[in-house]
Order: C-alpha cells, then sequence, then structure tokens
C-alpha cells in the first residue's frame, strides 16, 4: 500500500469574509505526479500558498508523509521535505546563477547558519550546485547574473532552485507559464527528470502538459475541487464541462 | 557582493599592497597631525565595513549604528579603567576585542527587537532606539558620565613586548593591526554559508524561507556580527581618544557612517573602504576651510543616490571593463570636456555658497572671503552676478556636453559586447 | 490645579492639532508611495524659516499664503525630478533620498538665516488674550492656529470624499497599480500629494513657527514625533492621523508640565527597592525629562507590536 506524501483534510482560507478556498480535501500517494487544473481566480495559488506555510488556513489541516504541518513557518516546512516553485519567478536577481542554486542546498547540505565555513571549500555543495545546473541545462550561464537570464532560462532557474534542497515532495505553480511550444517541450522533458521519484504537484493551465506529466488531475473551481481522477475521467466528467464551457443556452 | 577586482591573485596584490601602504604611510607622512588623522580614518574605515555587513550586505538600511560603536566605547574606558584600578595582567590591546564581544552582546539584545521587522519600519527601530539610548547616556551618569563622558588612560594596562601604547605611533599600528584583522573577517564572513545567505535575504527575503531558511534568524546574526566588529571600533576610537562621551553615540554618528559607506559603494566589499577614507579627509581637511563643507557632504550625498547609486566603488568597477579591453582612451576626450563644463558649474555654484556662508556667518570678518586664489568683496553685488553667471553657463554647458559622455559609452560598450566570445 | 489641567489640555490639542497639519500629509504619501519622507518636518522648519522671511518684508498675511505654495511647489519638483528618478531603485533608495534633502534643508536653512534661531513673532493683529481660561488668559494666536488647523481638517475629508481627485487618491492608497492601469496619471498623482503634503508642512511652519520657537533644532525632534503619529494613527489614514496627533499632543504637553521622578512615583507606592548607582540615575528621573524620548519609546513599541497602527489598512 503506497504511502501519503501529502494529506489535505477540509483546508478552508478566508480573507476578510472572503471565502477563497472552501474546504479542499485530497490525498496525493507517494511518487504520484498530481496536476490540479482549474479556471483563473479558481484559488489554485492560495492553496499553494497554505500547503506551503506562506498563509495560515482559517481552518482544516495539512499533512506531510503523516505529519502535521499546518501551522509551520515555510522554512520549517520546506525542512521537512517539500519545496514549491513560484508562478511569478522568484530568484535572487543579483546573485549569479551559481550562486542561487547554491543557497538552496545549503541548508540540506547540513551547513545552517554556520559563519565557520568557507564555502568555497566545500566541495560537497559545489557538487550538488553542478548537478543541478548541468540537469537545468544552465551550466553555460552559472556566472550570470539571474536579472539577466531570458525568461525560460528564469523558470528554469526557478525550478532549479525548488529541487536543489532534495525535497521529496516538489510543488511547481504554473511551471510553463509564459513559454512558447518548444520550451514547453524542453519544461516538460525538465520536469520529468527532476521530479524523478519524488512527488510532484503540478498547477497548470497548459493541458498538454497536464495530460503529458499527471498521473491524476484534480479539478479546483471556486475554491473546491470539484473532481479528481484520472485524465479521461476528468476528460469525461460532466461538472468539469460545465466548468470550463458553461451550460449549454437553453439547458439551464 | 559583486566584488570584480580583487578576487583570485590580482585581488590578493591589491590588499598586500593597501596592507603595505598603511603600514608605511606615517614613514611618508611623519607629521603628528597626519597620524592622528591617519588613526580617525582606520577607525572610519573598521566602523564603515561593520555598517555594510548590514545595509550592502544583509539590506539592512539602518539609522542608529552609532549605538554599538558608542556603547563598545564606553564599556571599553570602563573596562581599561577597571585594568588599572585592579592591576590585572590584561593588556590594553586586547580590549578592541572585549569591546566587540560587549557590541554583539548589544548586537543580540537590541537587534532581536530590531529584525522583528524590516525595510522602513526597521529604519525607525534603529532609529528610536539610537535616540533612546541616547537619551539615557544622559540620564544613566554612572555609566556615560553625562554631559563630560568617561575618560581613561591607555597606558594604564600593563606592557607587553613593548606595547605600552603611550605614543600615538604605537596606538596608529595597532589600528592597523586590528583593521587587517576586522577586514579579513568580515571578507570571510562573505564566504562562509550565512555571509552568502545574508545576500540572498537581501535580494530577495521571501524566497529564503522557502528554501528552508529564517529570514528573520539571517537578519539577527548578521546584526550581530555588524555590531561586534562596529564594537571592535568603539575599542579603538576609545583606546585613541582616551575619552567618549554622548556625542559618539548620536545620531549625527550614526548618520555618518551611512553616508560614508553609501557614497563609498554598497555593492561591493572595499566600497565602505573609500567611502570612509574620503569622507573622513573632507571632514577633517575641508572644515578648516570653510563652514559650507557639511553642506557639500549632503549635496555629493544626494549626487550620489540620484546619479551614481553605486557609489564610487561601483564608478570604479565600470571603469574596469574599458581599461582592460584597453578601450579607456575612448572616454577621455568627452570626459575633459564635459568635465571642464562641470567644474565651471562647481566654481559658480561653490562661489555662490561661499560668499552666503559668509555673509551670514562671518559677517564680523569684514566683507572680504577668501575664494580659491581670489579675494572677493561680498558687498560688491558684481561679485555676486558672476558668481550666478558662472554658474549657470557652467550648468548649461555641461547639459550640452553630456550627451558626449553617454555616446563615448554606448560606443564603448558596443565594442565591449562584440569583443566577447 | 484644574486651571493647570484645562489650559495643558488646550495647549496640548492645539499642538496635536499642529501634528495633524504635518501628520496628514505625511501619511498620505507613506500610504500611497510607500516613501516615508524623512524631509518632512525639514520642510515645515523650511516653512517657519520662509514665514520669517516674507513677514518682516510683506507681513504675515502674505506670508501665509506664499511661503506654503513655495513649498508646494518646490515638494513637487522634488517628487518629479528626485523620487521619481529613484523610485526604479527601491524603498531603501527613497529613504535614503529624503534623507539627503532632510539634510541639505538642515545646512541650507544655517547657510541662509544663521545657526542660532530667528526672531518669528506673533503678528501684533493676532496678538491679544481672546478670553480668560478661569484665571489666565489665553492667546487668541493659538486659537487662530485650532482654526486654520481645523479648516485644513475639513478641507482634507472633503476634497478625499467628494472629489474626483480625492477618490483616485483613496484607491491609489490601496492599489496604485491599478488606478494606473485604469488610465489615471498616476505620477501626476504622486506629484500632486507630495506638493500638498509639503505645502501643509509649511503651512505649519508659518503659523507654528512664533509659538515654537524658530530655530534649526526644531526639525529633529519634531521628526520623530511626526513618525510616531504616523505609525501609531496607521499608515495612509487621515483619521488616524488625527486622532494620533491629539493623543500625542497631550501626552507631549502633559509630560513637559509634570515634574514628577519616578522614584516620586515610587514612594507614592511604597516601593522602596533598587538602591544605589545606576538604579540612582532611573529613579531620580523626572517625566519631564524623559519628555524628549516619549516619542521615541511609543514609536518603538508600536512599530514592534503592531506596525499597522491603530487605523491603518497595511503594515509599515
Amino acid at each position: 500500500m503506497t504511502q501519503t506524501a501529502l494529506d489535505l483534510k477540509d483546508l478552508r482560507k478566508d480573507f476578510g469574509k472572503t471565502p477563497i478556498i472552501r474546504g479542499v480535501s485530497l490525498s496525493v500517494a507517494a511518487g504520484e505526479r498530481h496536476a490540479i487544473i482549474g479556471p483563473n481566480g479558481a484559488g489554485k495559488s492560495t492553496l499553494f500558498h497554505l500547503i506551503s506555510g506562506r498563509f495560515p488556513p482559517t481552518s482544516g489541516t495539512v499533512s506531510l508523509h503523516g505529519r502535521d504541518i499546518t501551522r509551520l513557518s515555510p522554512f520549517a516546512i520546506n525542512r521537512r521535505g517539500l519545496s514549491r516553485s513560484f508562478q511569478v519567478s522568484n530568484i535572487f536577481p543579483r546573485l549569479s546563477v551559481f550562486e542561487n542554486v547554491r543557497c538552496a542546498v545549503l541548508w540540506s547540505s547540513g551547513y545552517g547558519y554556520s559563519l565557520w565555513h568557507l564555502i568555497d571549500g566545500l566541495s560537497d555543495v559545489t557538487a550538488k550546485v553542478e548537478q543541478v545546473l548541468a540537469q537545468t541545462g544552465l551550466s553555460q550561464r552559472r556566472d550570470t547574473p539571474a536579472s539577466v537570464l531570458t525568461y525560460a532560462e528564469q523558470r528554469a532557474l526557478e525550478i532549479g532552485i525548488t529541487i536543489a534542497g532534495g525535497a521529496d515532495v516538489i510543488m511547481l505553480d504554473e511551471p510553463t507559464a509564459g513559454m512558447s511550444h518548444s520550451e514547453t517541450s524542453g519544461a516538460i522533458e525538465l520536469i520529468r527528470s527532476v521530479t524523478a521519484g519524488k512527488t510532484l504537484i503540478m498547477v497548470e493551465h497548459d493541458m498538454s502538459v497536464v495530460f503529458d506529466l499527471a498521473d491524476r488531475i484534480s479539478v479546483l473551481v471556486y475554491g473546491e475541487i470539484i473532481a479528481t481522477g484520472t485524465a479521461a475521467e476528468i476528460r469525461a466528467n460532466k461538472a468539469v464541462q460545465e466548468a470550463y464551457l458553461g451550460t449549454p443556452a437553453g439547458a439551464a | 557582493m559583486i566584488s570584480t577586482a580583487l578576487r583570485g591573485r590580482s585581488g590578493a596584490i591589491v590588499w598586500i599592497l593597501a596592507i603595505g601602504l598603511a603600514l608605511l604611510l606615517p614613514e611618508f607622512i611623519p607629521s603628528k597631525a597626519a597620524l592622528t588623522k591617519m588613526c580617525l580614518i582606520g577607525i572610519a574605515i573598521i566602523f564603515a565595513l561593520s555598517y555594510n555587513v548590514l545595509l550592502g550586505q544583509t539590506g539592512l538600511l539602518s539609522f542608529g549604528h552609532a549605538v554599538y560603536f558608542g556603547v563598545s566605547g564606553f564599556a571599553a574606558i570602563h573596562i581599561i579603567n577597571l585594568i588599572g584600578r585592579l592591576q590585572l595582567p590584561i593588556p590594553v590591546f586586547l580590549v578592541p576585542l572585549m569591546a566587540g564581544v560587549v557590541g554583539a552582546v548589544f548586537g543580540l539584545l537590541f537587534g532581536a527587537l530590531s529584525t522583528k521587522r524590516h525595510g522602513t519600519a526597521f529604519a525607525m527601530i534603529s532609529l528610536a532606539i539610537a535616540e533612546l539610548v541616547a537619551a539615557s547616556s544622559l540620564i544613566l551618569e554612572t555609566f556615560f558620565g553625562g554631559e563630560s563622558g568617561v575618560t581613561t588612560d591607555r597606558s594604564l594596562g600593563p606592557s607587553f613586548l613593548g606595547i605600552d601604547l603611550v605614543s600615538q605611533s604605537q596606538v596608529y599600528y595597532l589600528i592597523v593591526g586590528w583593521g587587517v584583522v576586522s577586514a579579513g573577517g568580515m571578507y570571510a564572513f562573505t564566504r562562509t554559508p550565512l555571509g552568502r545567505l545574508a545576500l540572498a535575504v537581501r535580494d530577495n527575503p521571501e524566497r529564503a524561507e522557502f528554501i528552508g531558511y529564517s529570514t528573520r534568524m539571517i537578519r539577527l546574526l548578521a546584526f550581530i556580527v555588524s555590531s561586534f566588529f562596529a564594537g571592535i571600533a568603539g575599542g579603538l576610537a576609545a583606546i585613541n581618544y582616551e575619552i567618549m562621551t554622548a556625542a559618539n553615540l548620536a545620531t549625527a554618528a550614526s548618520g555618518t557612517v551611512l553616508i560614508m559607506t553609501y557614497i563609498g559603494g554598497v555593492g561591493y566589499f572595499y566600497g565602505p573602504i573609500i567611502g570612509a577614507i574620503v569622507i573622513s579627509l573632507i571632514q577633517l581637511s575641508l572644515s578648516d576651510v570653510t563652514p559650507a563643507w557639511l553642506l557639500y557632504l549632503g549635496i555629493l550625498f544626494i549626487v550620489t543616490v540620484l546619479f551614481s547609486p553605486t557609489g564610487i566603488a561601483g564608478l570604479l568597477e565600470r571603469h574596469l571593463p574599458p581599461l582592460r579591453a584597453g578601450l579607456f582612451h575612448r572616454l577621455i576626450p568627452s570626459y575633459l570636456l564635459s568635465g571642464a563644463a562641470g567644474l565651471v558649474f562647481c566654481a559658480g555654484a561653490v562661489a555662490l555658497l561661499e560668499m552666503n556662508y559668509h555673509v551670514t556667518l562671518n559677517a564680523h570678518e569684514g566683507p572680504l572671503l577668501r575664494l580659491f586664489w581670489l579675494t572677493v568683496d561680498t558687498t560688491q553685488p558684481m561679485a555676486w552676478v558672476l558668481a550666478m553667471l558662472t554658474g549657470v553657463v557652467g550648468f548649461f554647458l555641461f547639459r550640452k556636453t553630456w550627451p558626449y559622455v553617454a555616446n563615448a559609452w554606448s560606443d564603448v560598450d558596443m565594442r565591449l559586447r562584440e569583443s566577447k566570445p | 490645579m484644574l486651571e493647570q489641567l484645562a489650559i495643558s489640555t488646550l495647549n496640548g490639542l492645539i499642538y496635536g492639532m499642529l501634528l495633524f497639519m504635518l501628520a496628514s500629509g505625511l501619511t498620505l504619501i507613506f500610504g500611497m508611495m510607500g516613501v516615508l519622507n524623512l524631509a518632512h518636518a525639514a520642510m515645515y522648519m523650511l516653512g517657519a524659516y520662509l514665514g520669517y522671511q516674507i513677514s518682516k518684508t510683506l507681513g504675515f498675511w502674505p506670508a501665509l499664503f506664499l511661503a506654503p505654495i513655495a513649498l508646494g511647489i518646490g515638494g513637487a519638483l522634488l517628487e518629479r525630478y528626485g523620487l521619481r528618478t529613484v523610485h526604479p531603485h527601491g524603498h531603501i533608495a527613497e529613504l535614503l533620498f529624503t534623507f539627503g534633502v532632510a539634510f541639505i534643508i538642515q545646512e541650507a536653512v544655517q547657510m541662509i538665516w544663521g545657526r542660532i534661531g530667528v526672531p518669528y513673532r506673533i503678528p501684533a493683529e493676532l496678538d491679544f488674550p481672546l478670553f480668560r481660561l478661569f484665571d489666565t488668559p489665553y492667546p487668541a494666536y493659538r486659537i487662530f492656529l485650532l482654526v486654520i488647523a481645523v479648516a485644513i481638517f475639513v478641507g482634507l475629508f472633503a476634497v478625499l470624499s467628494r472629489t474626483r481627485i480625492g477618490l483616485i487618491i483613496r484607491a491609489a492608497l490601496t492599489n496604485p497599480g491599478m488606478v494606473g492601469m485604469l488610465g489615471h496619471d498616476v505620477p501626476r498623482v504622486f506629484m500632486l500629494v507630495f506638493g500638498a503634503g509639503a505645502g501643509l508642512a509649511g503651512l505649519a511652519g508659518v503659523i507654528g513657527g512664533p509659538i515654537f520657537v524658530t530655530s534649526p533644532s526644531m526639525a529633529g525632534t519634531l521628526g520623530a514625533i511626526l513618525f510616531t503619529v504616523v505609525v501609531i494613527g496607521g499608515l495612509g489614514s487621515v483619521p488616524g492621523a488625527l486622532v494620533a496627533s491629539l493623543l500625542i499632543g497631550l501626552v507631549q504637553t502633559f509630560a513637559v508640565v509634570l515634574d514628577v521622578s519616578l522614584s516620586d512615583l515610587l514612594n507614592v507606592m511604597g516601593v522602596n527597592i533598587l538602591r544605589g548607582g545606576i538604579f540612582d540615575d532611573i529613579r531620580h528621573t523626572t517625566v519631564a525629562q524623559i519628555a524628549p524620548i516619549l516619542p521615541y519609546l511609543m514609536l518603538l513599541i508600536m512599530l514592534v507590536v503592531r506596525p499597522r497602527g491603530f487605523f491603518g489598512s497595511r503594515d509599515v
């Protein structure tokens, strides 16, 4: 029986009096690739923020590998093995690509807040960074300041930073947003390779990416999950069709 | 920190030359007055470097850094007095280290409070703490000595290997020694995991949380490191001046180190060193020449903020690629042209300001003012008209000639891009 | 005793209204543009000095109009050519710019008018006792200040709540980006607000100068008090600024008047601990001694405990 990597129980979030997430329950198995899709404004990014600790939920619980992480700070959650990317590239603009990734491997390499080690001599850190750079195809740009990268390169760096720490639950928020067709296929391969053997939860709008990568899909509409299942099941689901296409005129 | 020039072998050479210069300077300029100035500059360098750990490295703007300098200095005075009173076998040249520890302790105390916030709120908290400490310095007379401060005698401690710190010369070498140790320590800090993470927090504090680090903790630790070295500077000041007063804690002192560090350049490790030297020289020398020096300092600061936010170090670094590629000569003609126009403008502006100060503050000296190599009669309207004209003409000439500089730079930049593989 | 209380209360309220004239502009600038104008108190000082200078040549009433206008224009130009240039470099650069401006105004004022204060007096037309409070005559000029300040408050309220530009300003307070998207010239609105804030500061200076000594040191302590008011009242909240200004005006006025020391208080409570050395220093501090630093203490507490103040919608 596969273990549950991430478990959401009746998660709710209100901003002031406005409910944004209205009771989301979801179970993602270890090693599963799970996509969350839904119309704009459904609350997908907010859901990510709740899971990763950016906002505290109004009620409900989040469990990672069976342990409650509901009200933990983002860094505490990250240390327990959950790492997330951002929809708008959230990198360290004045640092080089190499430095960006290096910062992301430091905690998992066990160096904590050390001021006793000289970082240039830490060969284990350097090796990990080189590996991530190779995986994301950014080795040639290692000394470039991150702000100067092209958009696709920044998205690749964003993914690189997310996976560099070796977390086993990876959450990607619209990783292919704004990419061209060729860039997207490259991104799909990148995501597939870097999340091999890990649990992946992905928010996506691009259906080709979703159907290519995802084992299961959940559809989020107005803060509620209206359907969860395989690609075929979702495609055939009436409620999903209505949410995306609306009810035919005269049929209501 | 992006320090392109000073890494690797060429970097090491520059550092060794700088240290050599510092050690040999008293030989080149063997005057007592110069030695005193050099001591002051040395202390300012350490203080400014410590400030940049906060500002340039961690992205925290503090208006109250003098608190850690001052309180540690006062502590140092009391420690030296204690050494003398109890005949303790602690050489005074170790006192800066103890002052550093005091700085770090207060850094922990006040830092824990300050780092609860960042940005503008942090800046205001630092200002509030600075004012509160400055005010309490007048109330807590036992520690701060009230209006007249506290004094000591640096020769109180035991003599060790011939070091008794009686002569100013010995104090100078003490400052150089601690300066090298401090600068080395702070540079090493930039190469530690915590040091690199501080840069990450500066760039994107939110993202740092999502890669497993508490932004608050990083800021607090950087704050403690910063106040430790500020404490060393304070301890050296206590030894050098043998007196500490409330003025050392004042917000004016915090403002000065801010200006020094920023004008020097916050994005480069050596920026604050340049800033400390330049601003200290202005403070020491220009203040004798004209009462307008503080205004000039303010104008220099605003000009830097508006037009050259990377500071002097940034400007130097900007010129390195053309220099290395042998393209520097392409900039010289436009620089000369625009520079001349700029000088005309400055001459007119300076003349106006000097005449103004003379009339307002030094009227008792009579209507004549010594300006550059001229003697100006401030009662003559012609003098004012001339000054104003010079300024206005210079301004328009500068505006006309600046595009040449911009063009020269785009030409150089284009060539640099083309020559890259 | 009751007389002292009444007079101090009235003084405190009037001081509070003066603070409001300054804090209202500052909080709008801060709330809207995200910039804490460190030069605001210096603009107040400049207003006082200009008021003095113009009063000397043209009279008080022309000064009342000309000085605020001069500062308003100056403020608008400062925003247009200064703040706008540094805005892309982030909040720290903006703070440093206003810090530099404050520095320069401070020096320039001393350059033009000298390092000692100037004898800026209450104009003869307003220098008479308006009424008697218990047995003490109360000066008409202070009531004049009160009237002007109330008029400013009413005017601000009317502009913000009933005019189109006021609506745009209030919208820009919560979401400047969106307001720009809707087609409004947000940079121009910023320039207007900054200029208006500077003008109000100037007006406060012209009126406040005669009561509260016009000297180069007037900007220093006032700055902290203003920041405290804005933080306590909450970013961008004009009603918050009013409440906080009155509160702090009263606290400051009463603190200066009270000549009670901490040891007096402790004795009254029958507490007899902490003697000797440093504790004696603390115990013998009077409230009057602490008065100048009370704003900093309040600022510190507020920033650490509740940075959005009482009425603010955003954190500092």
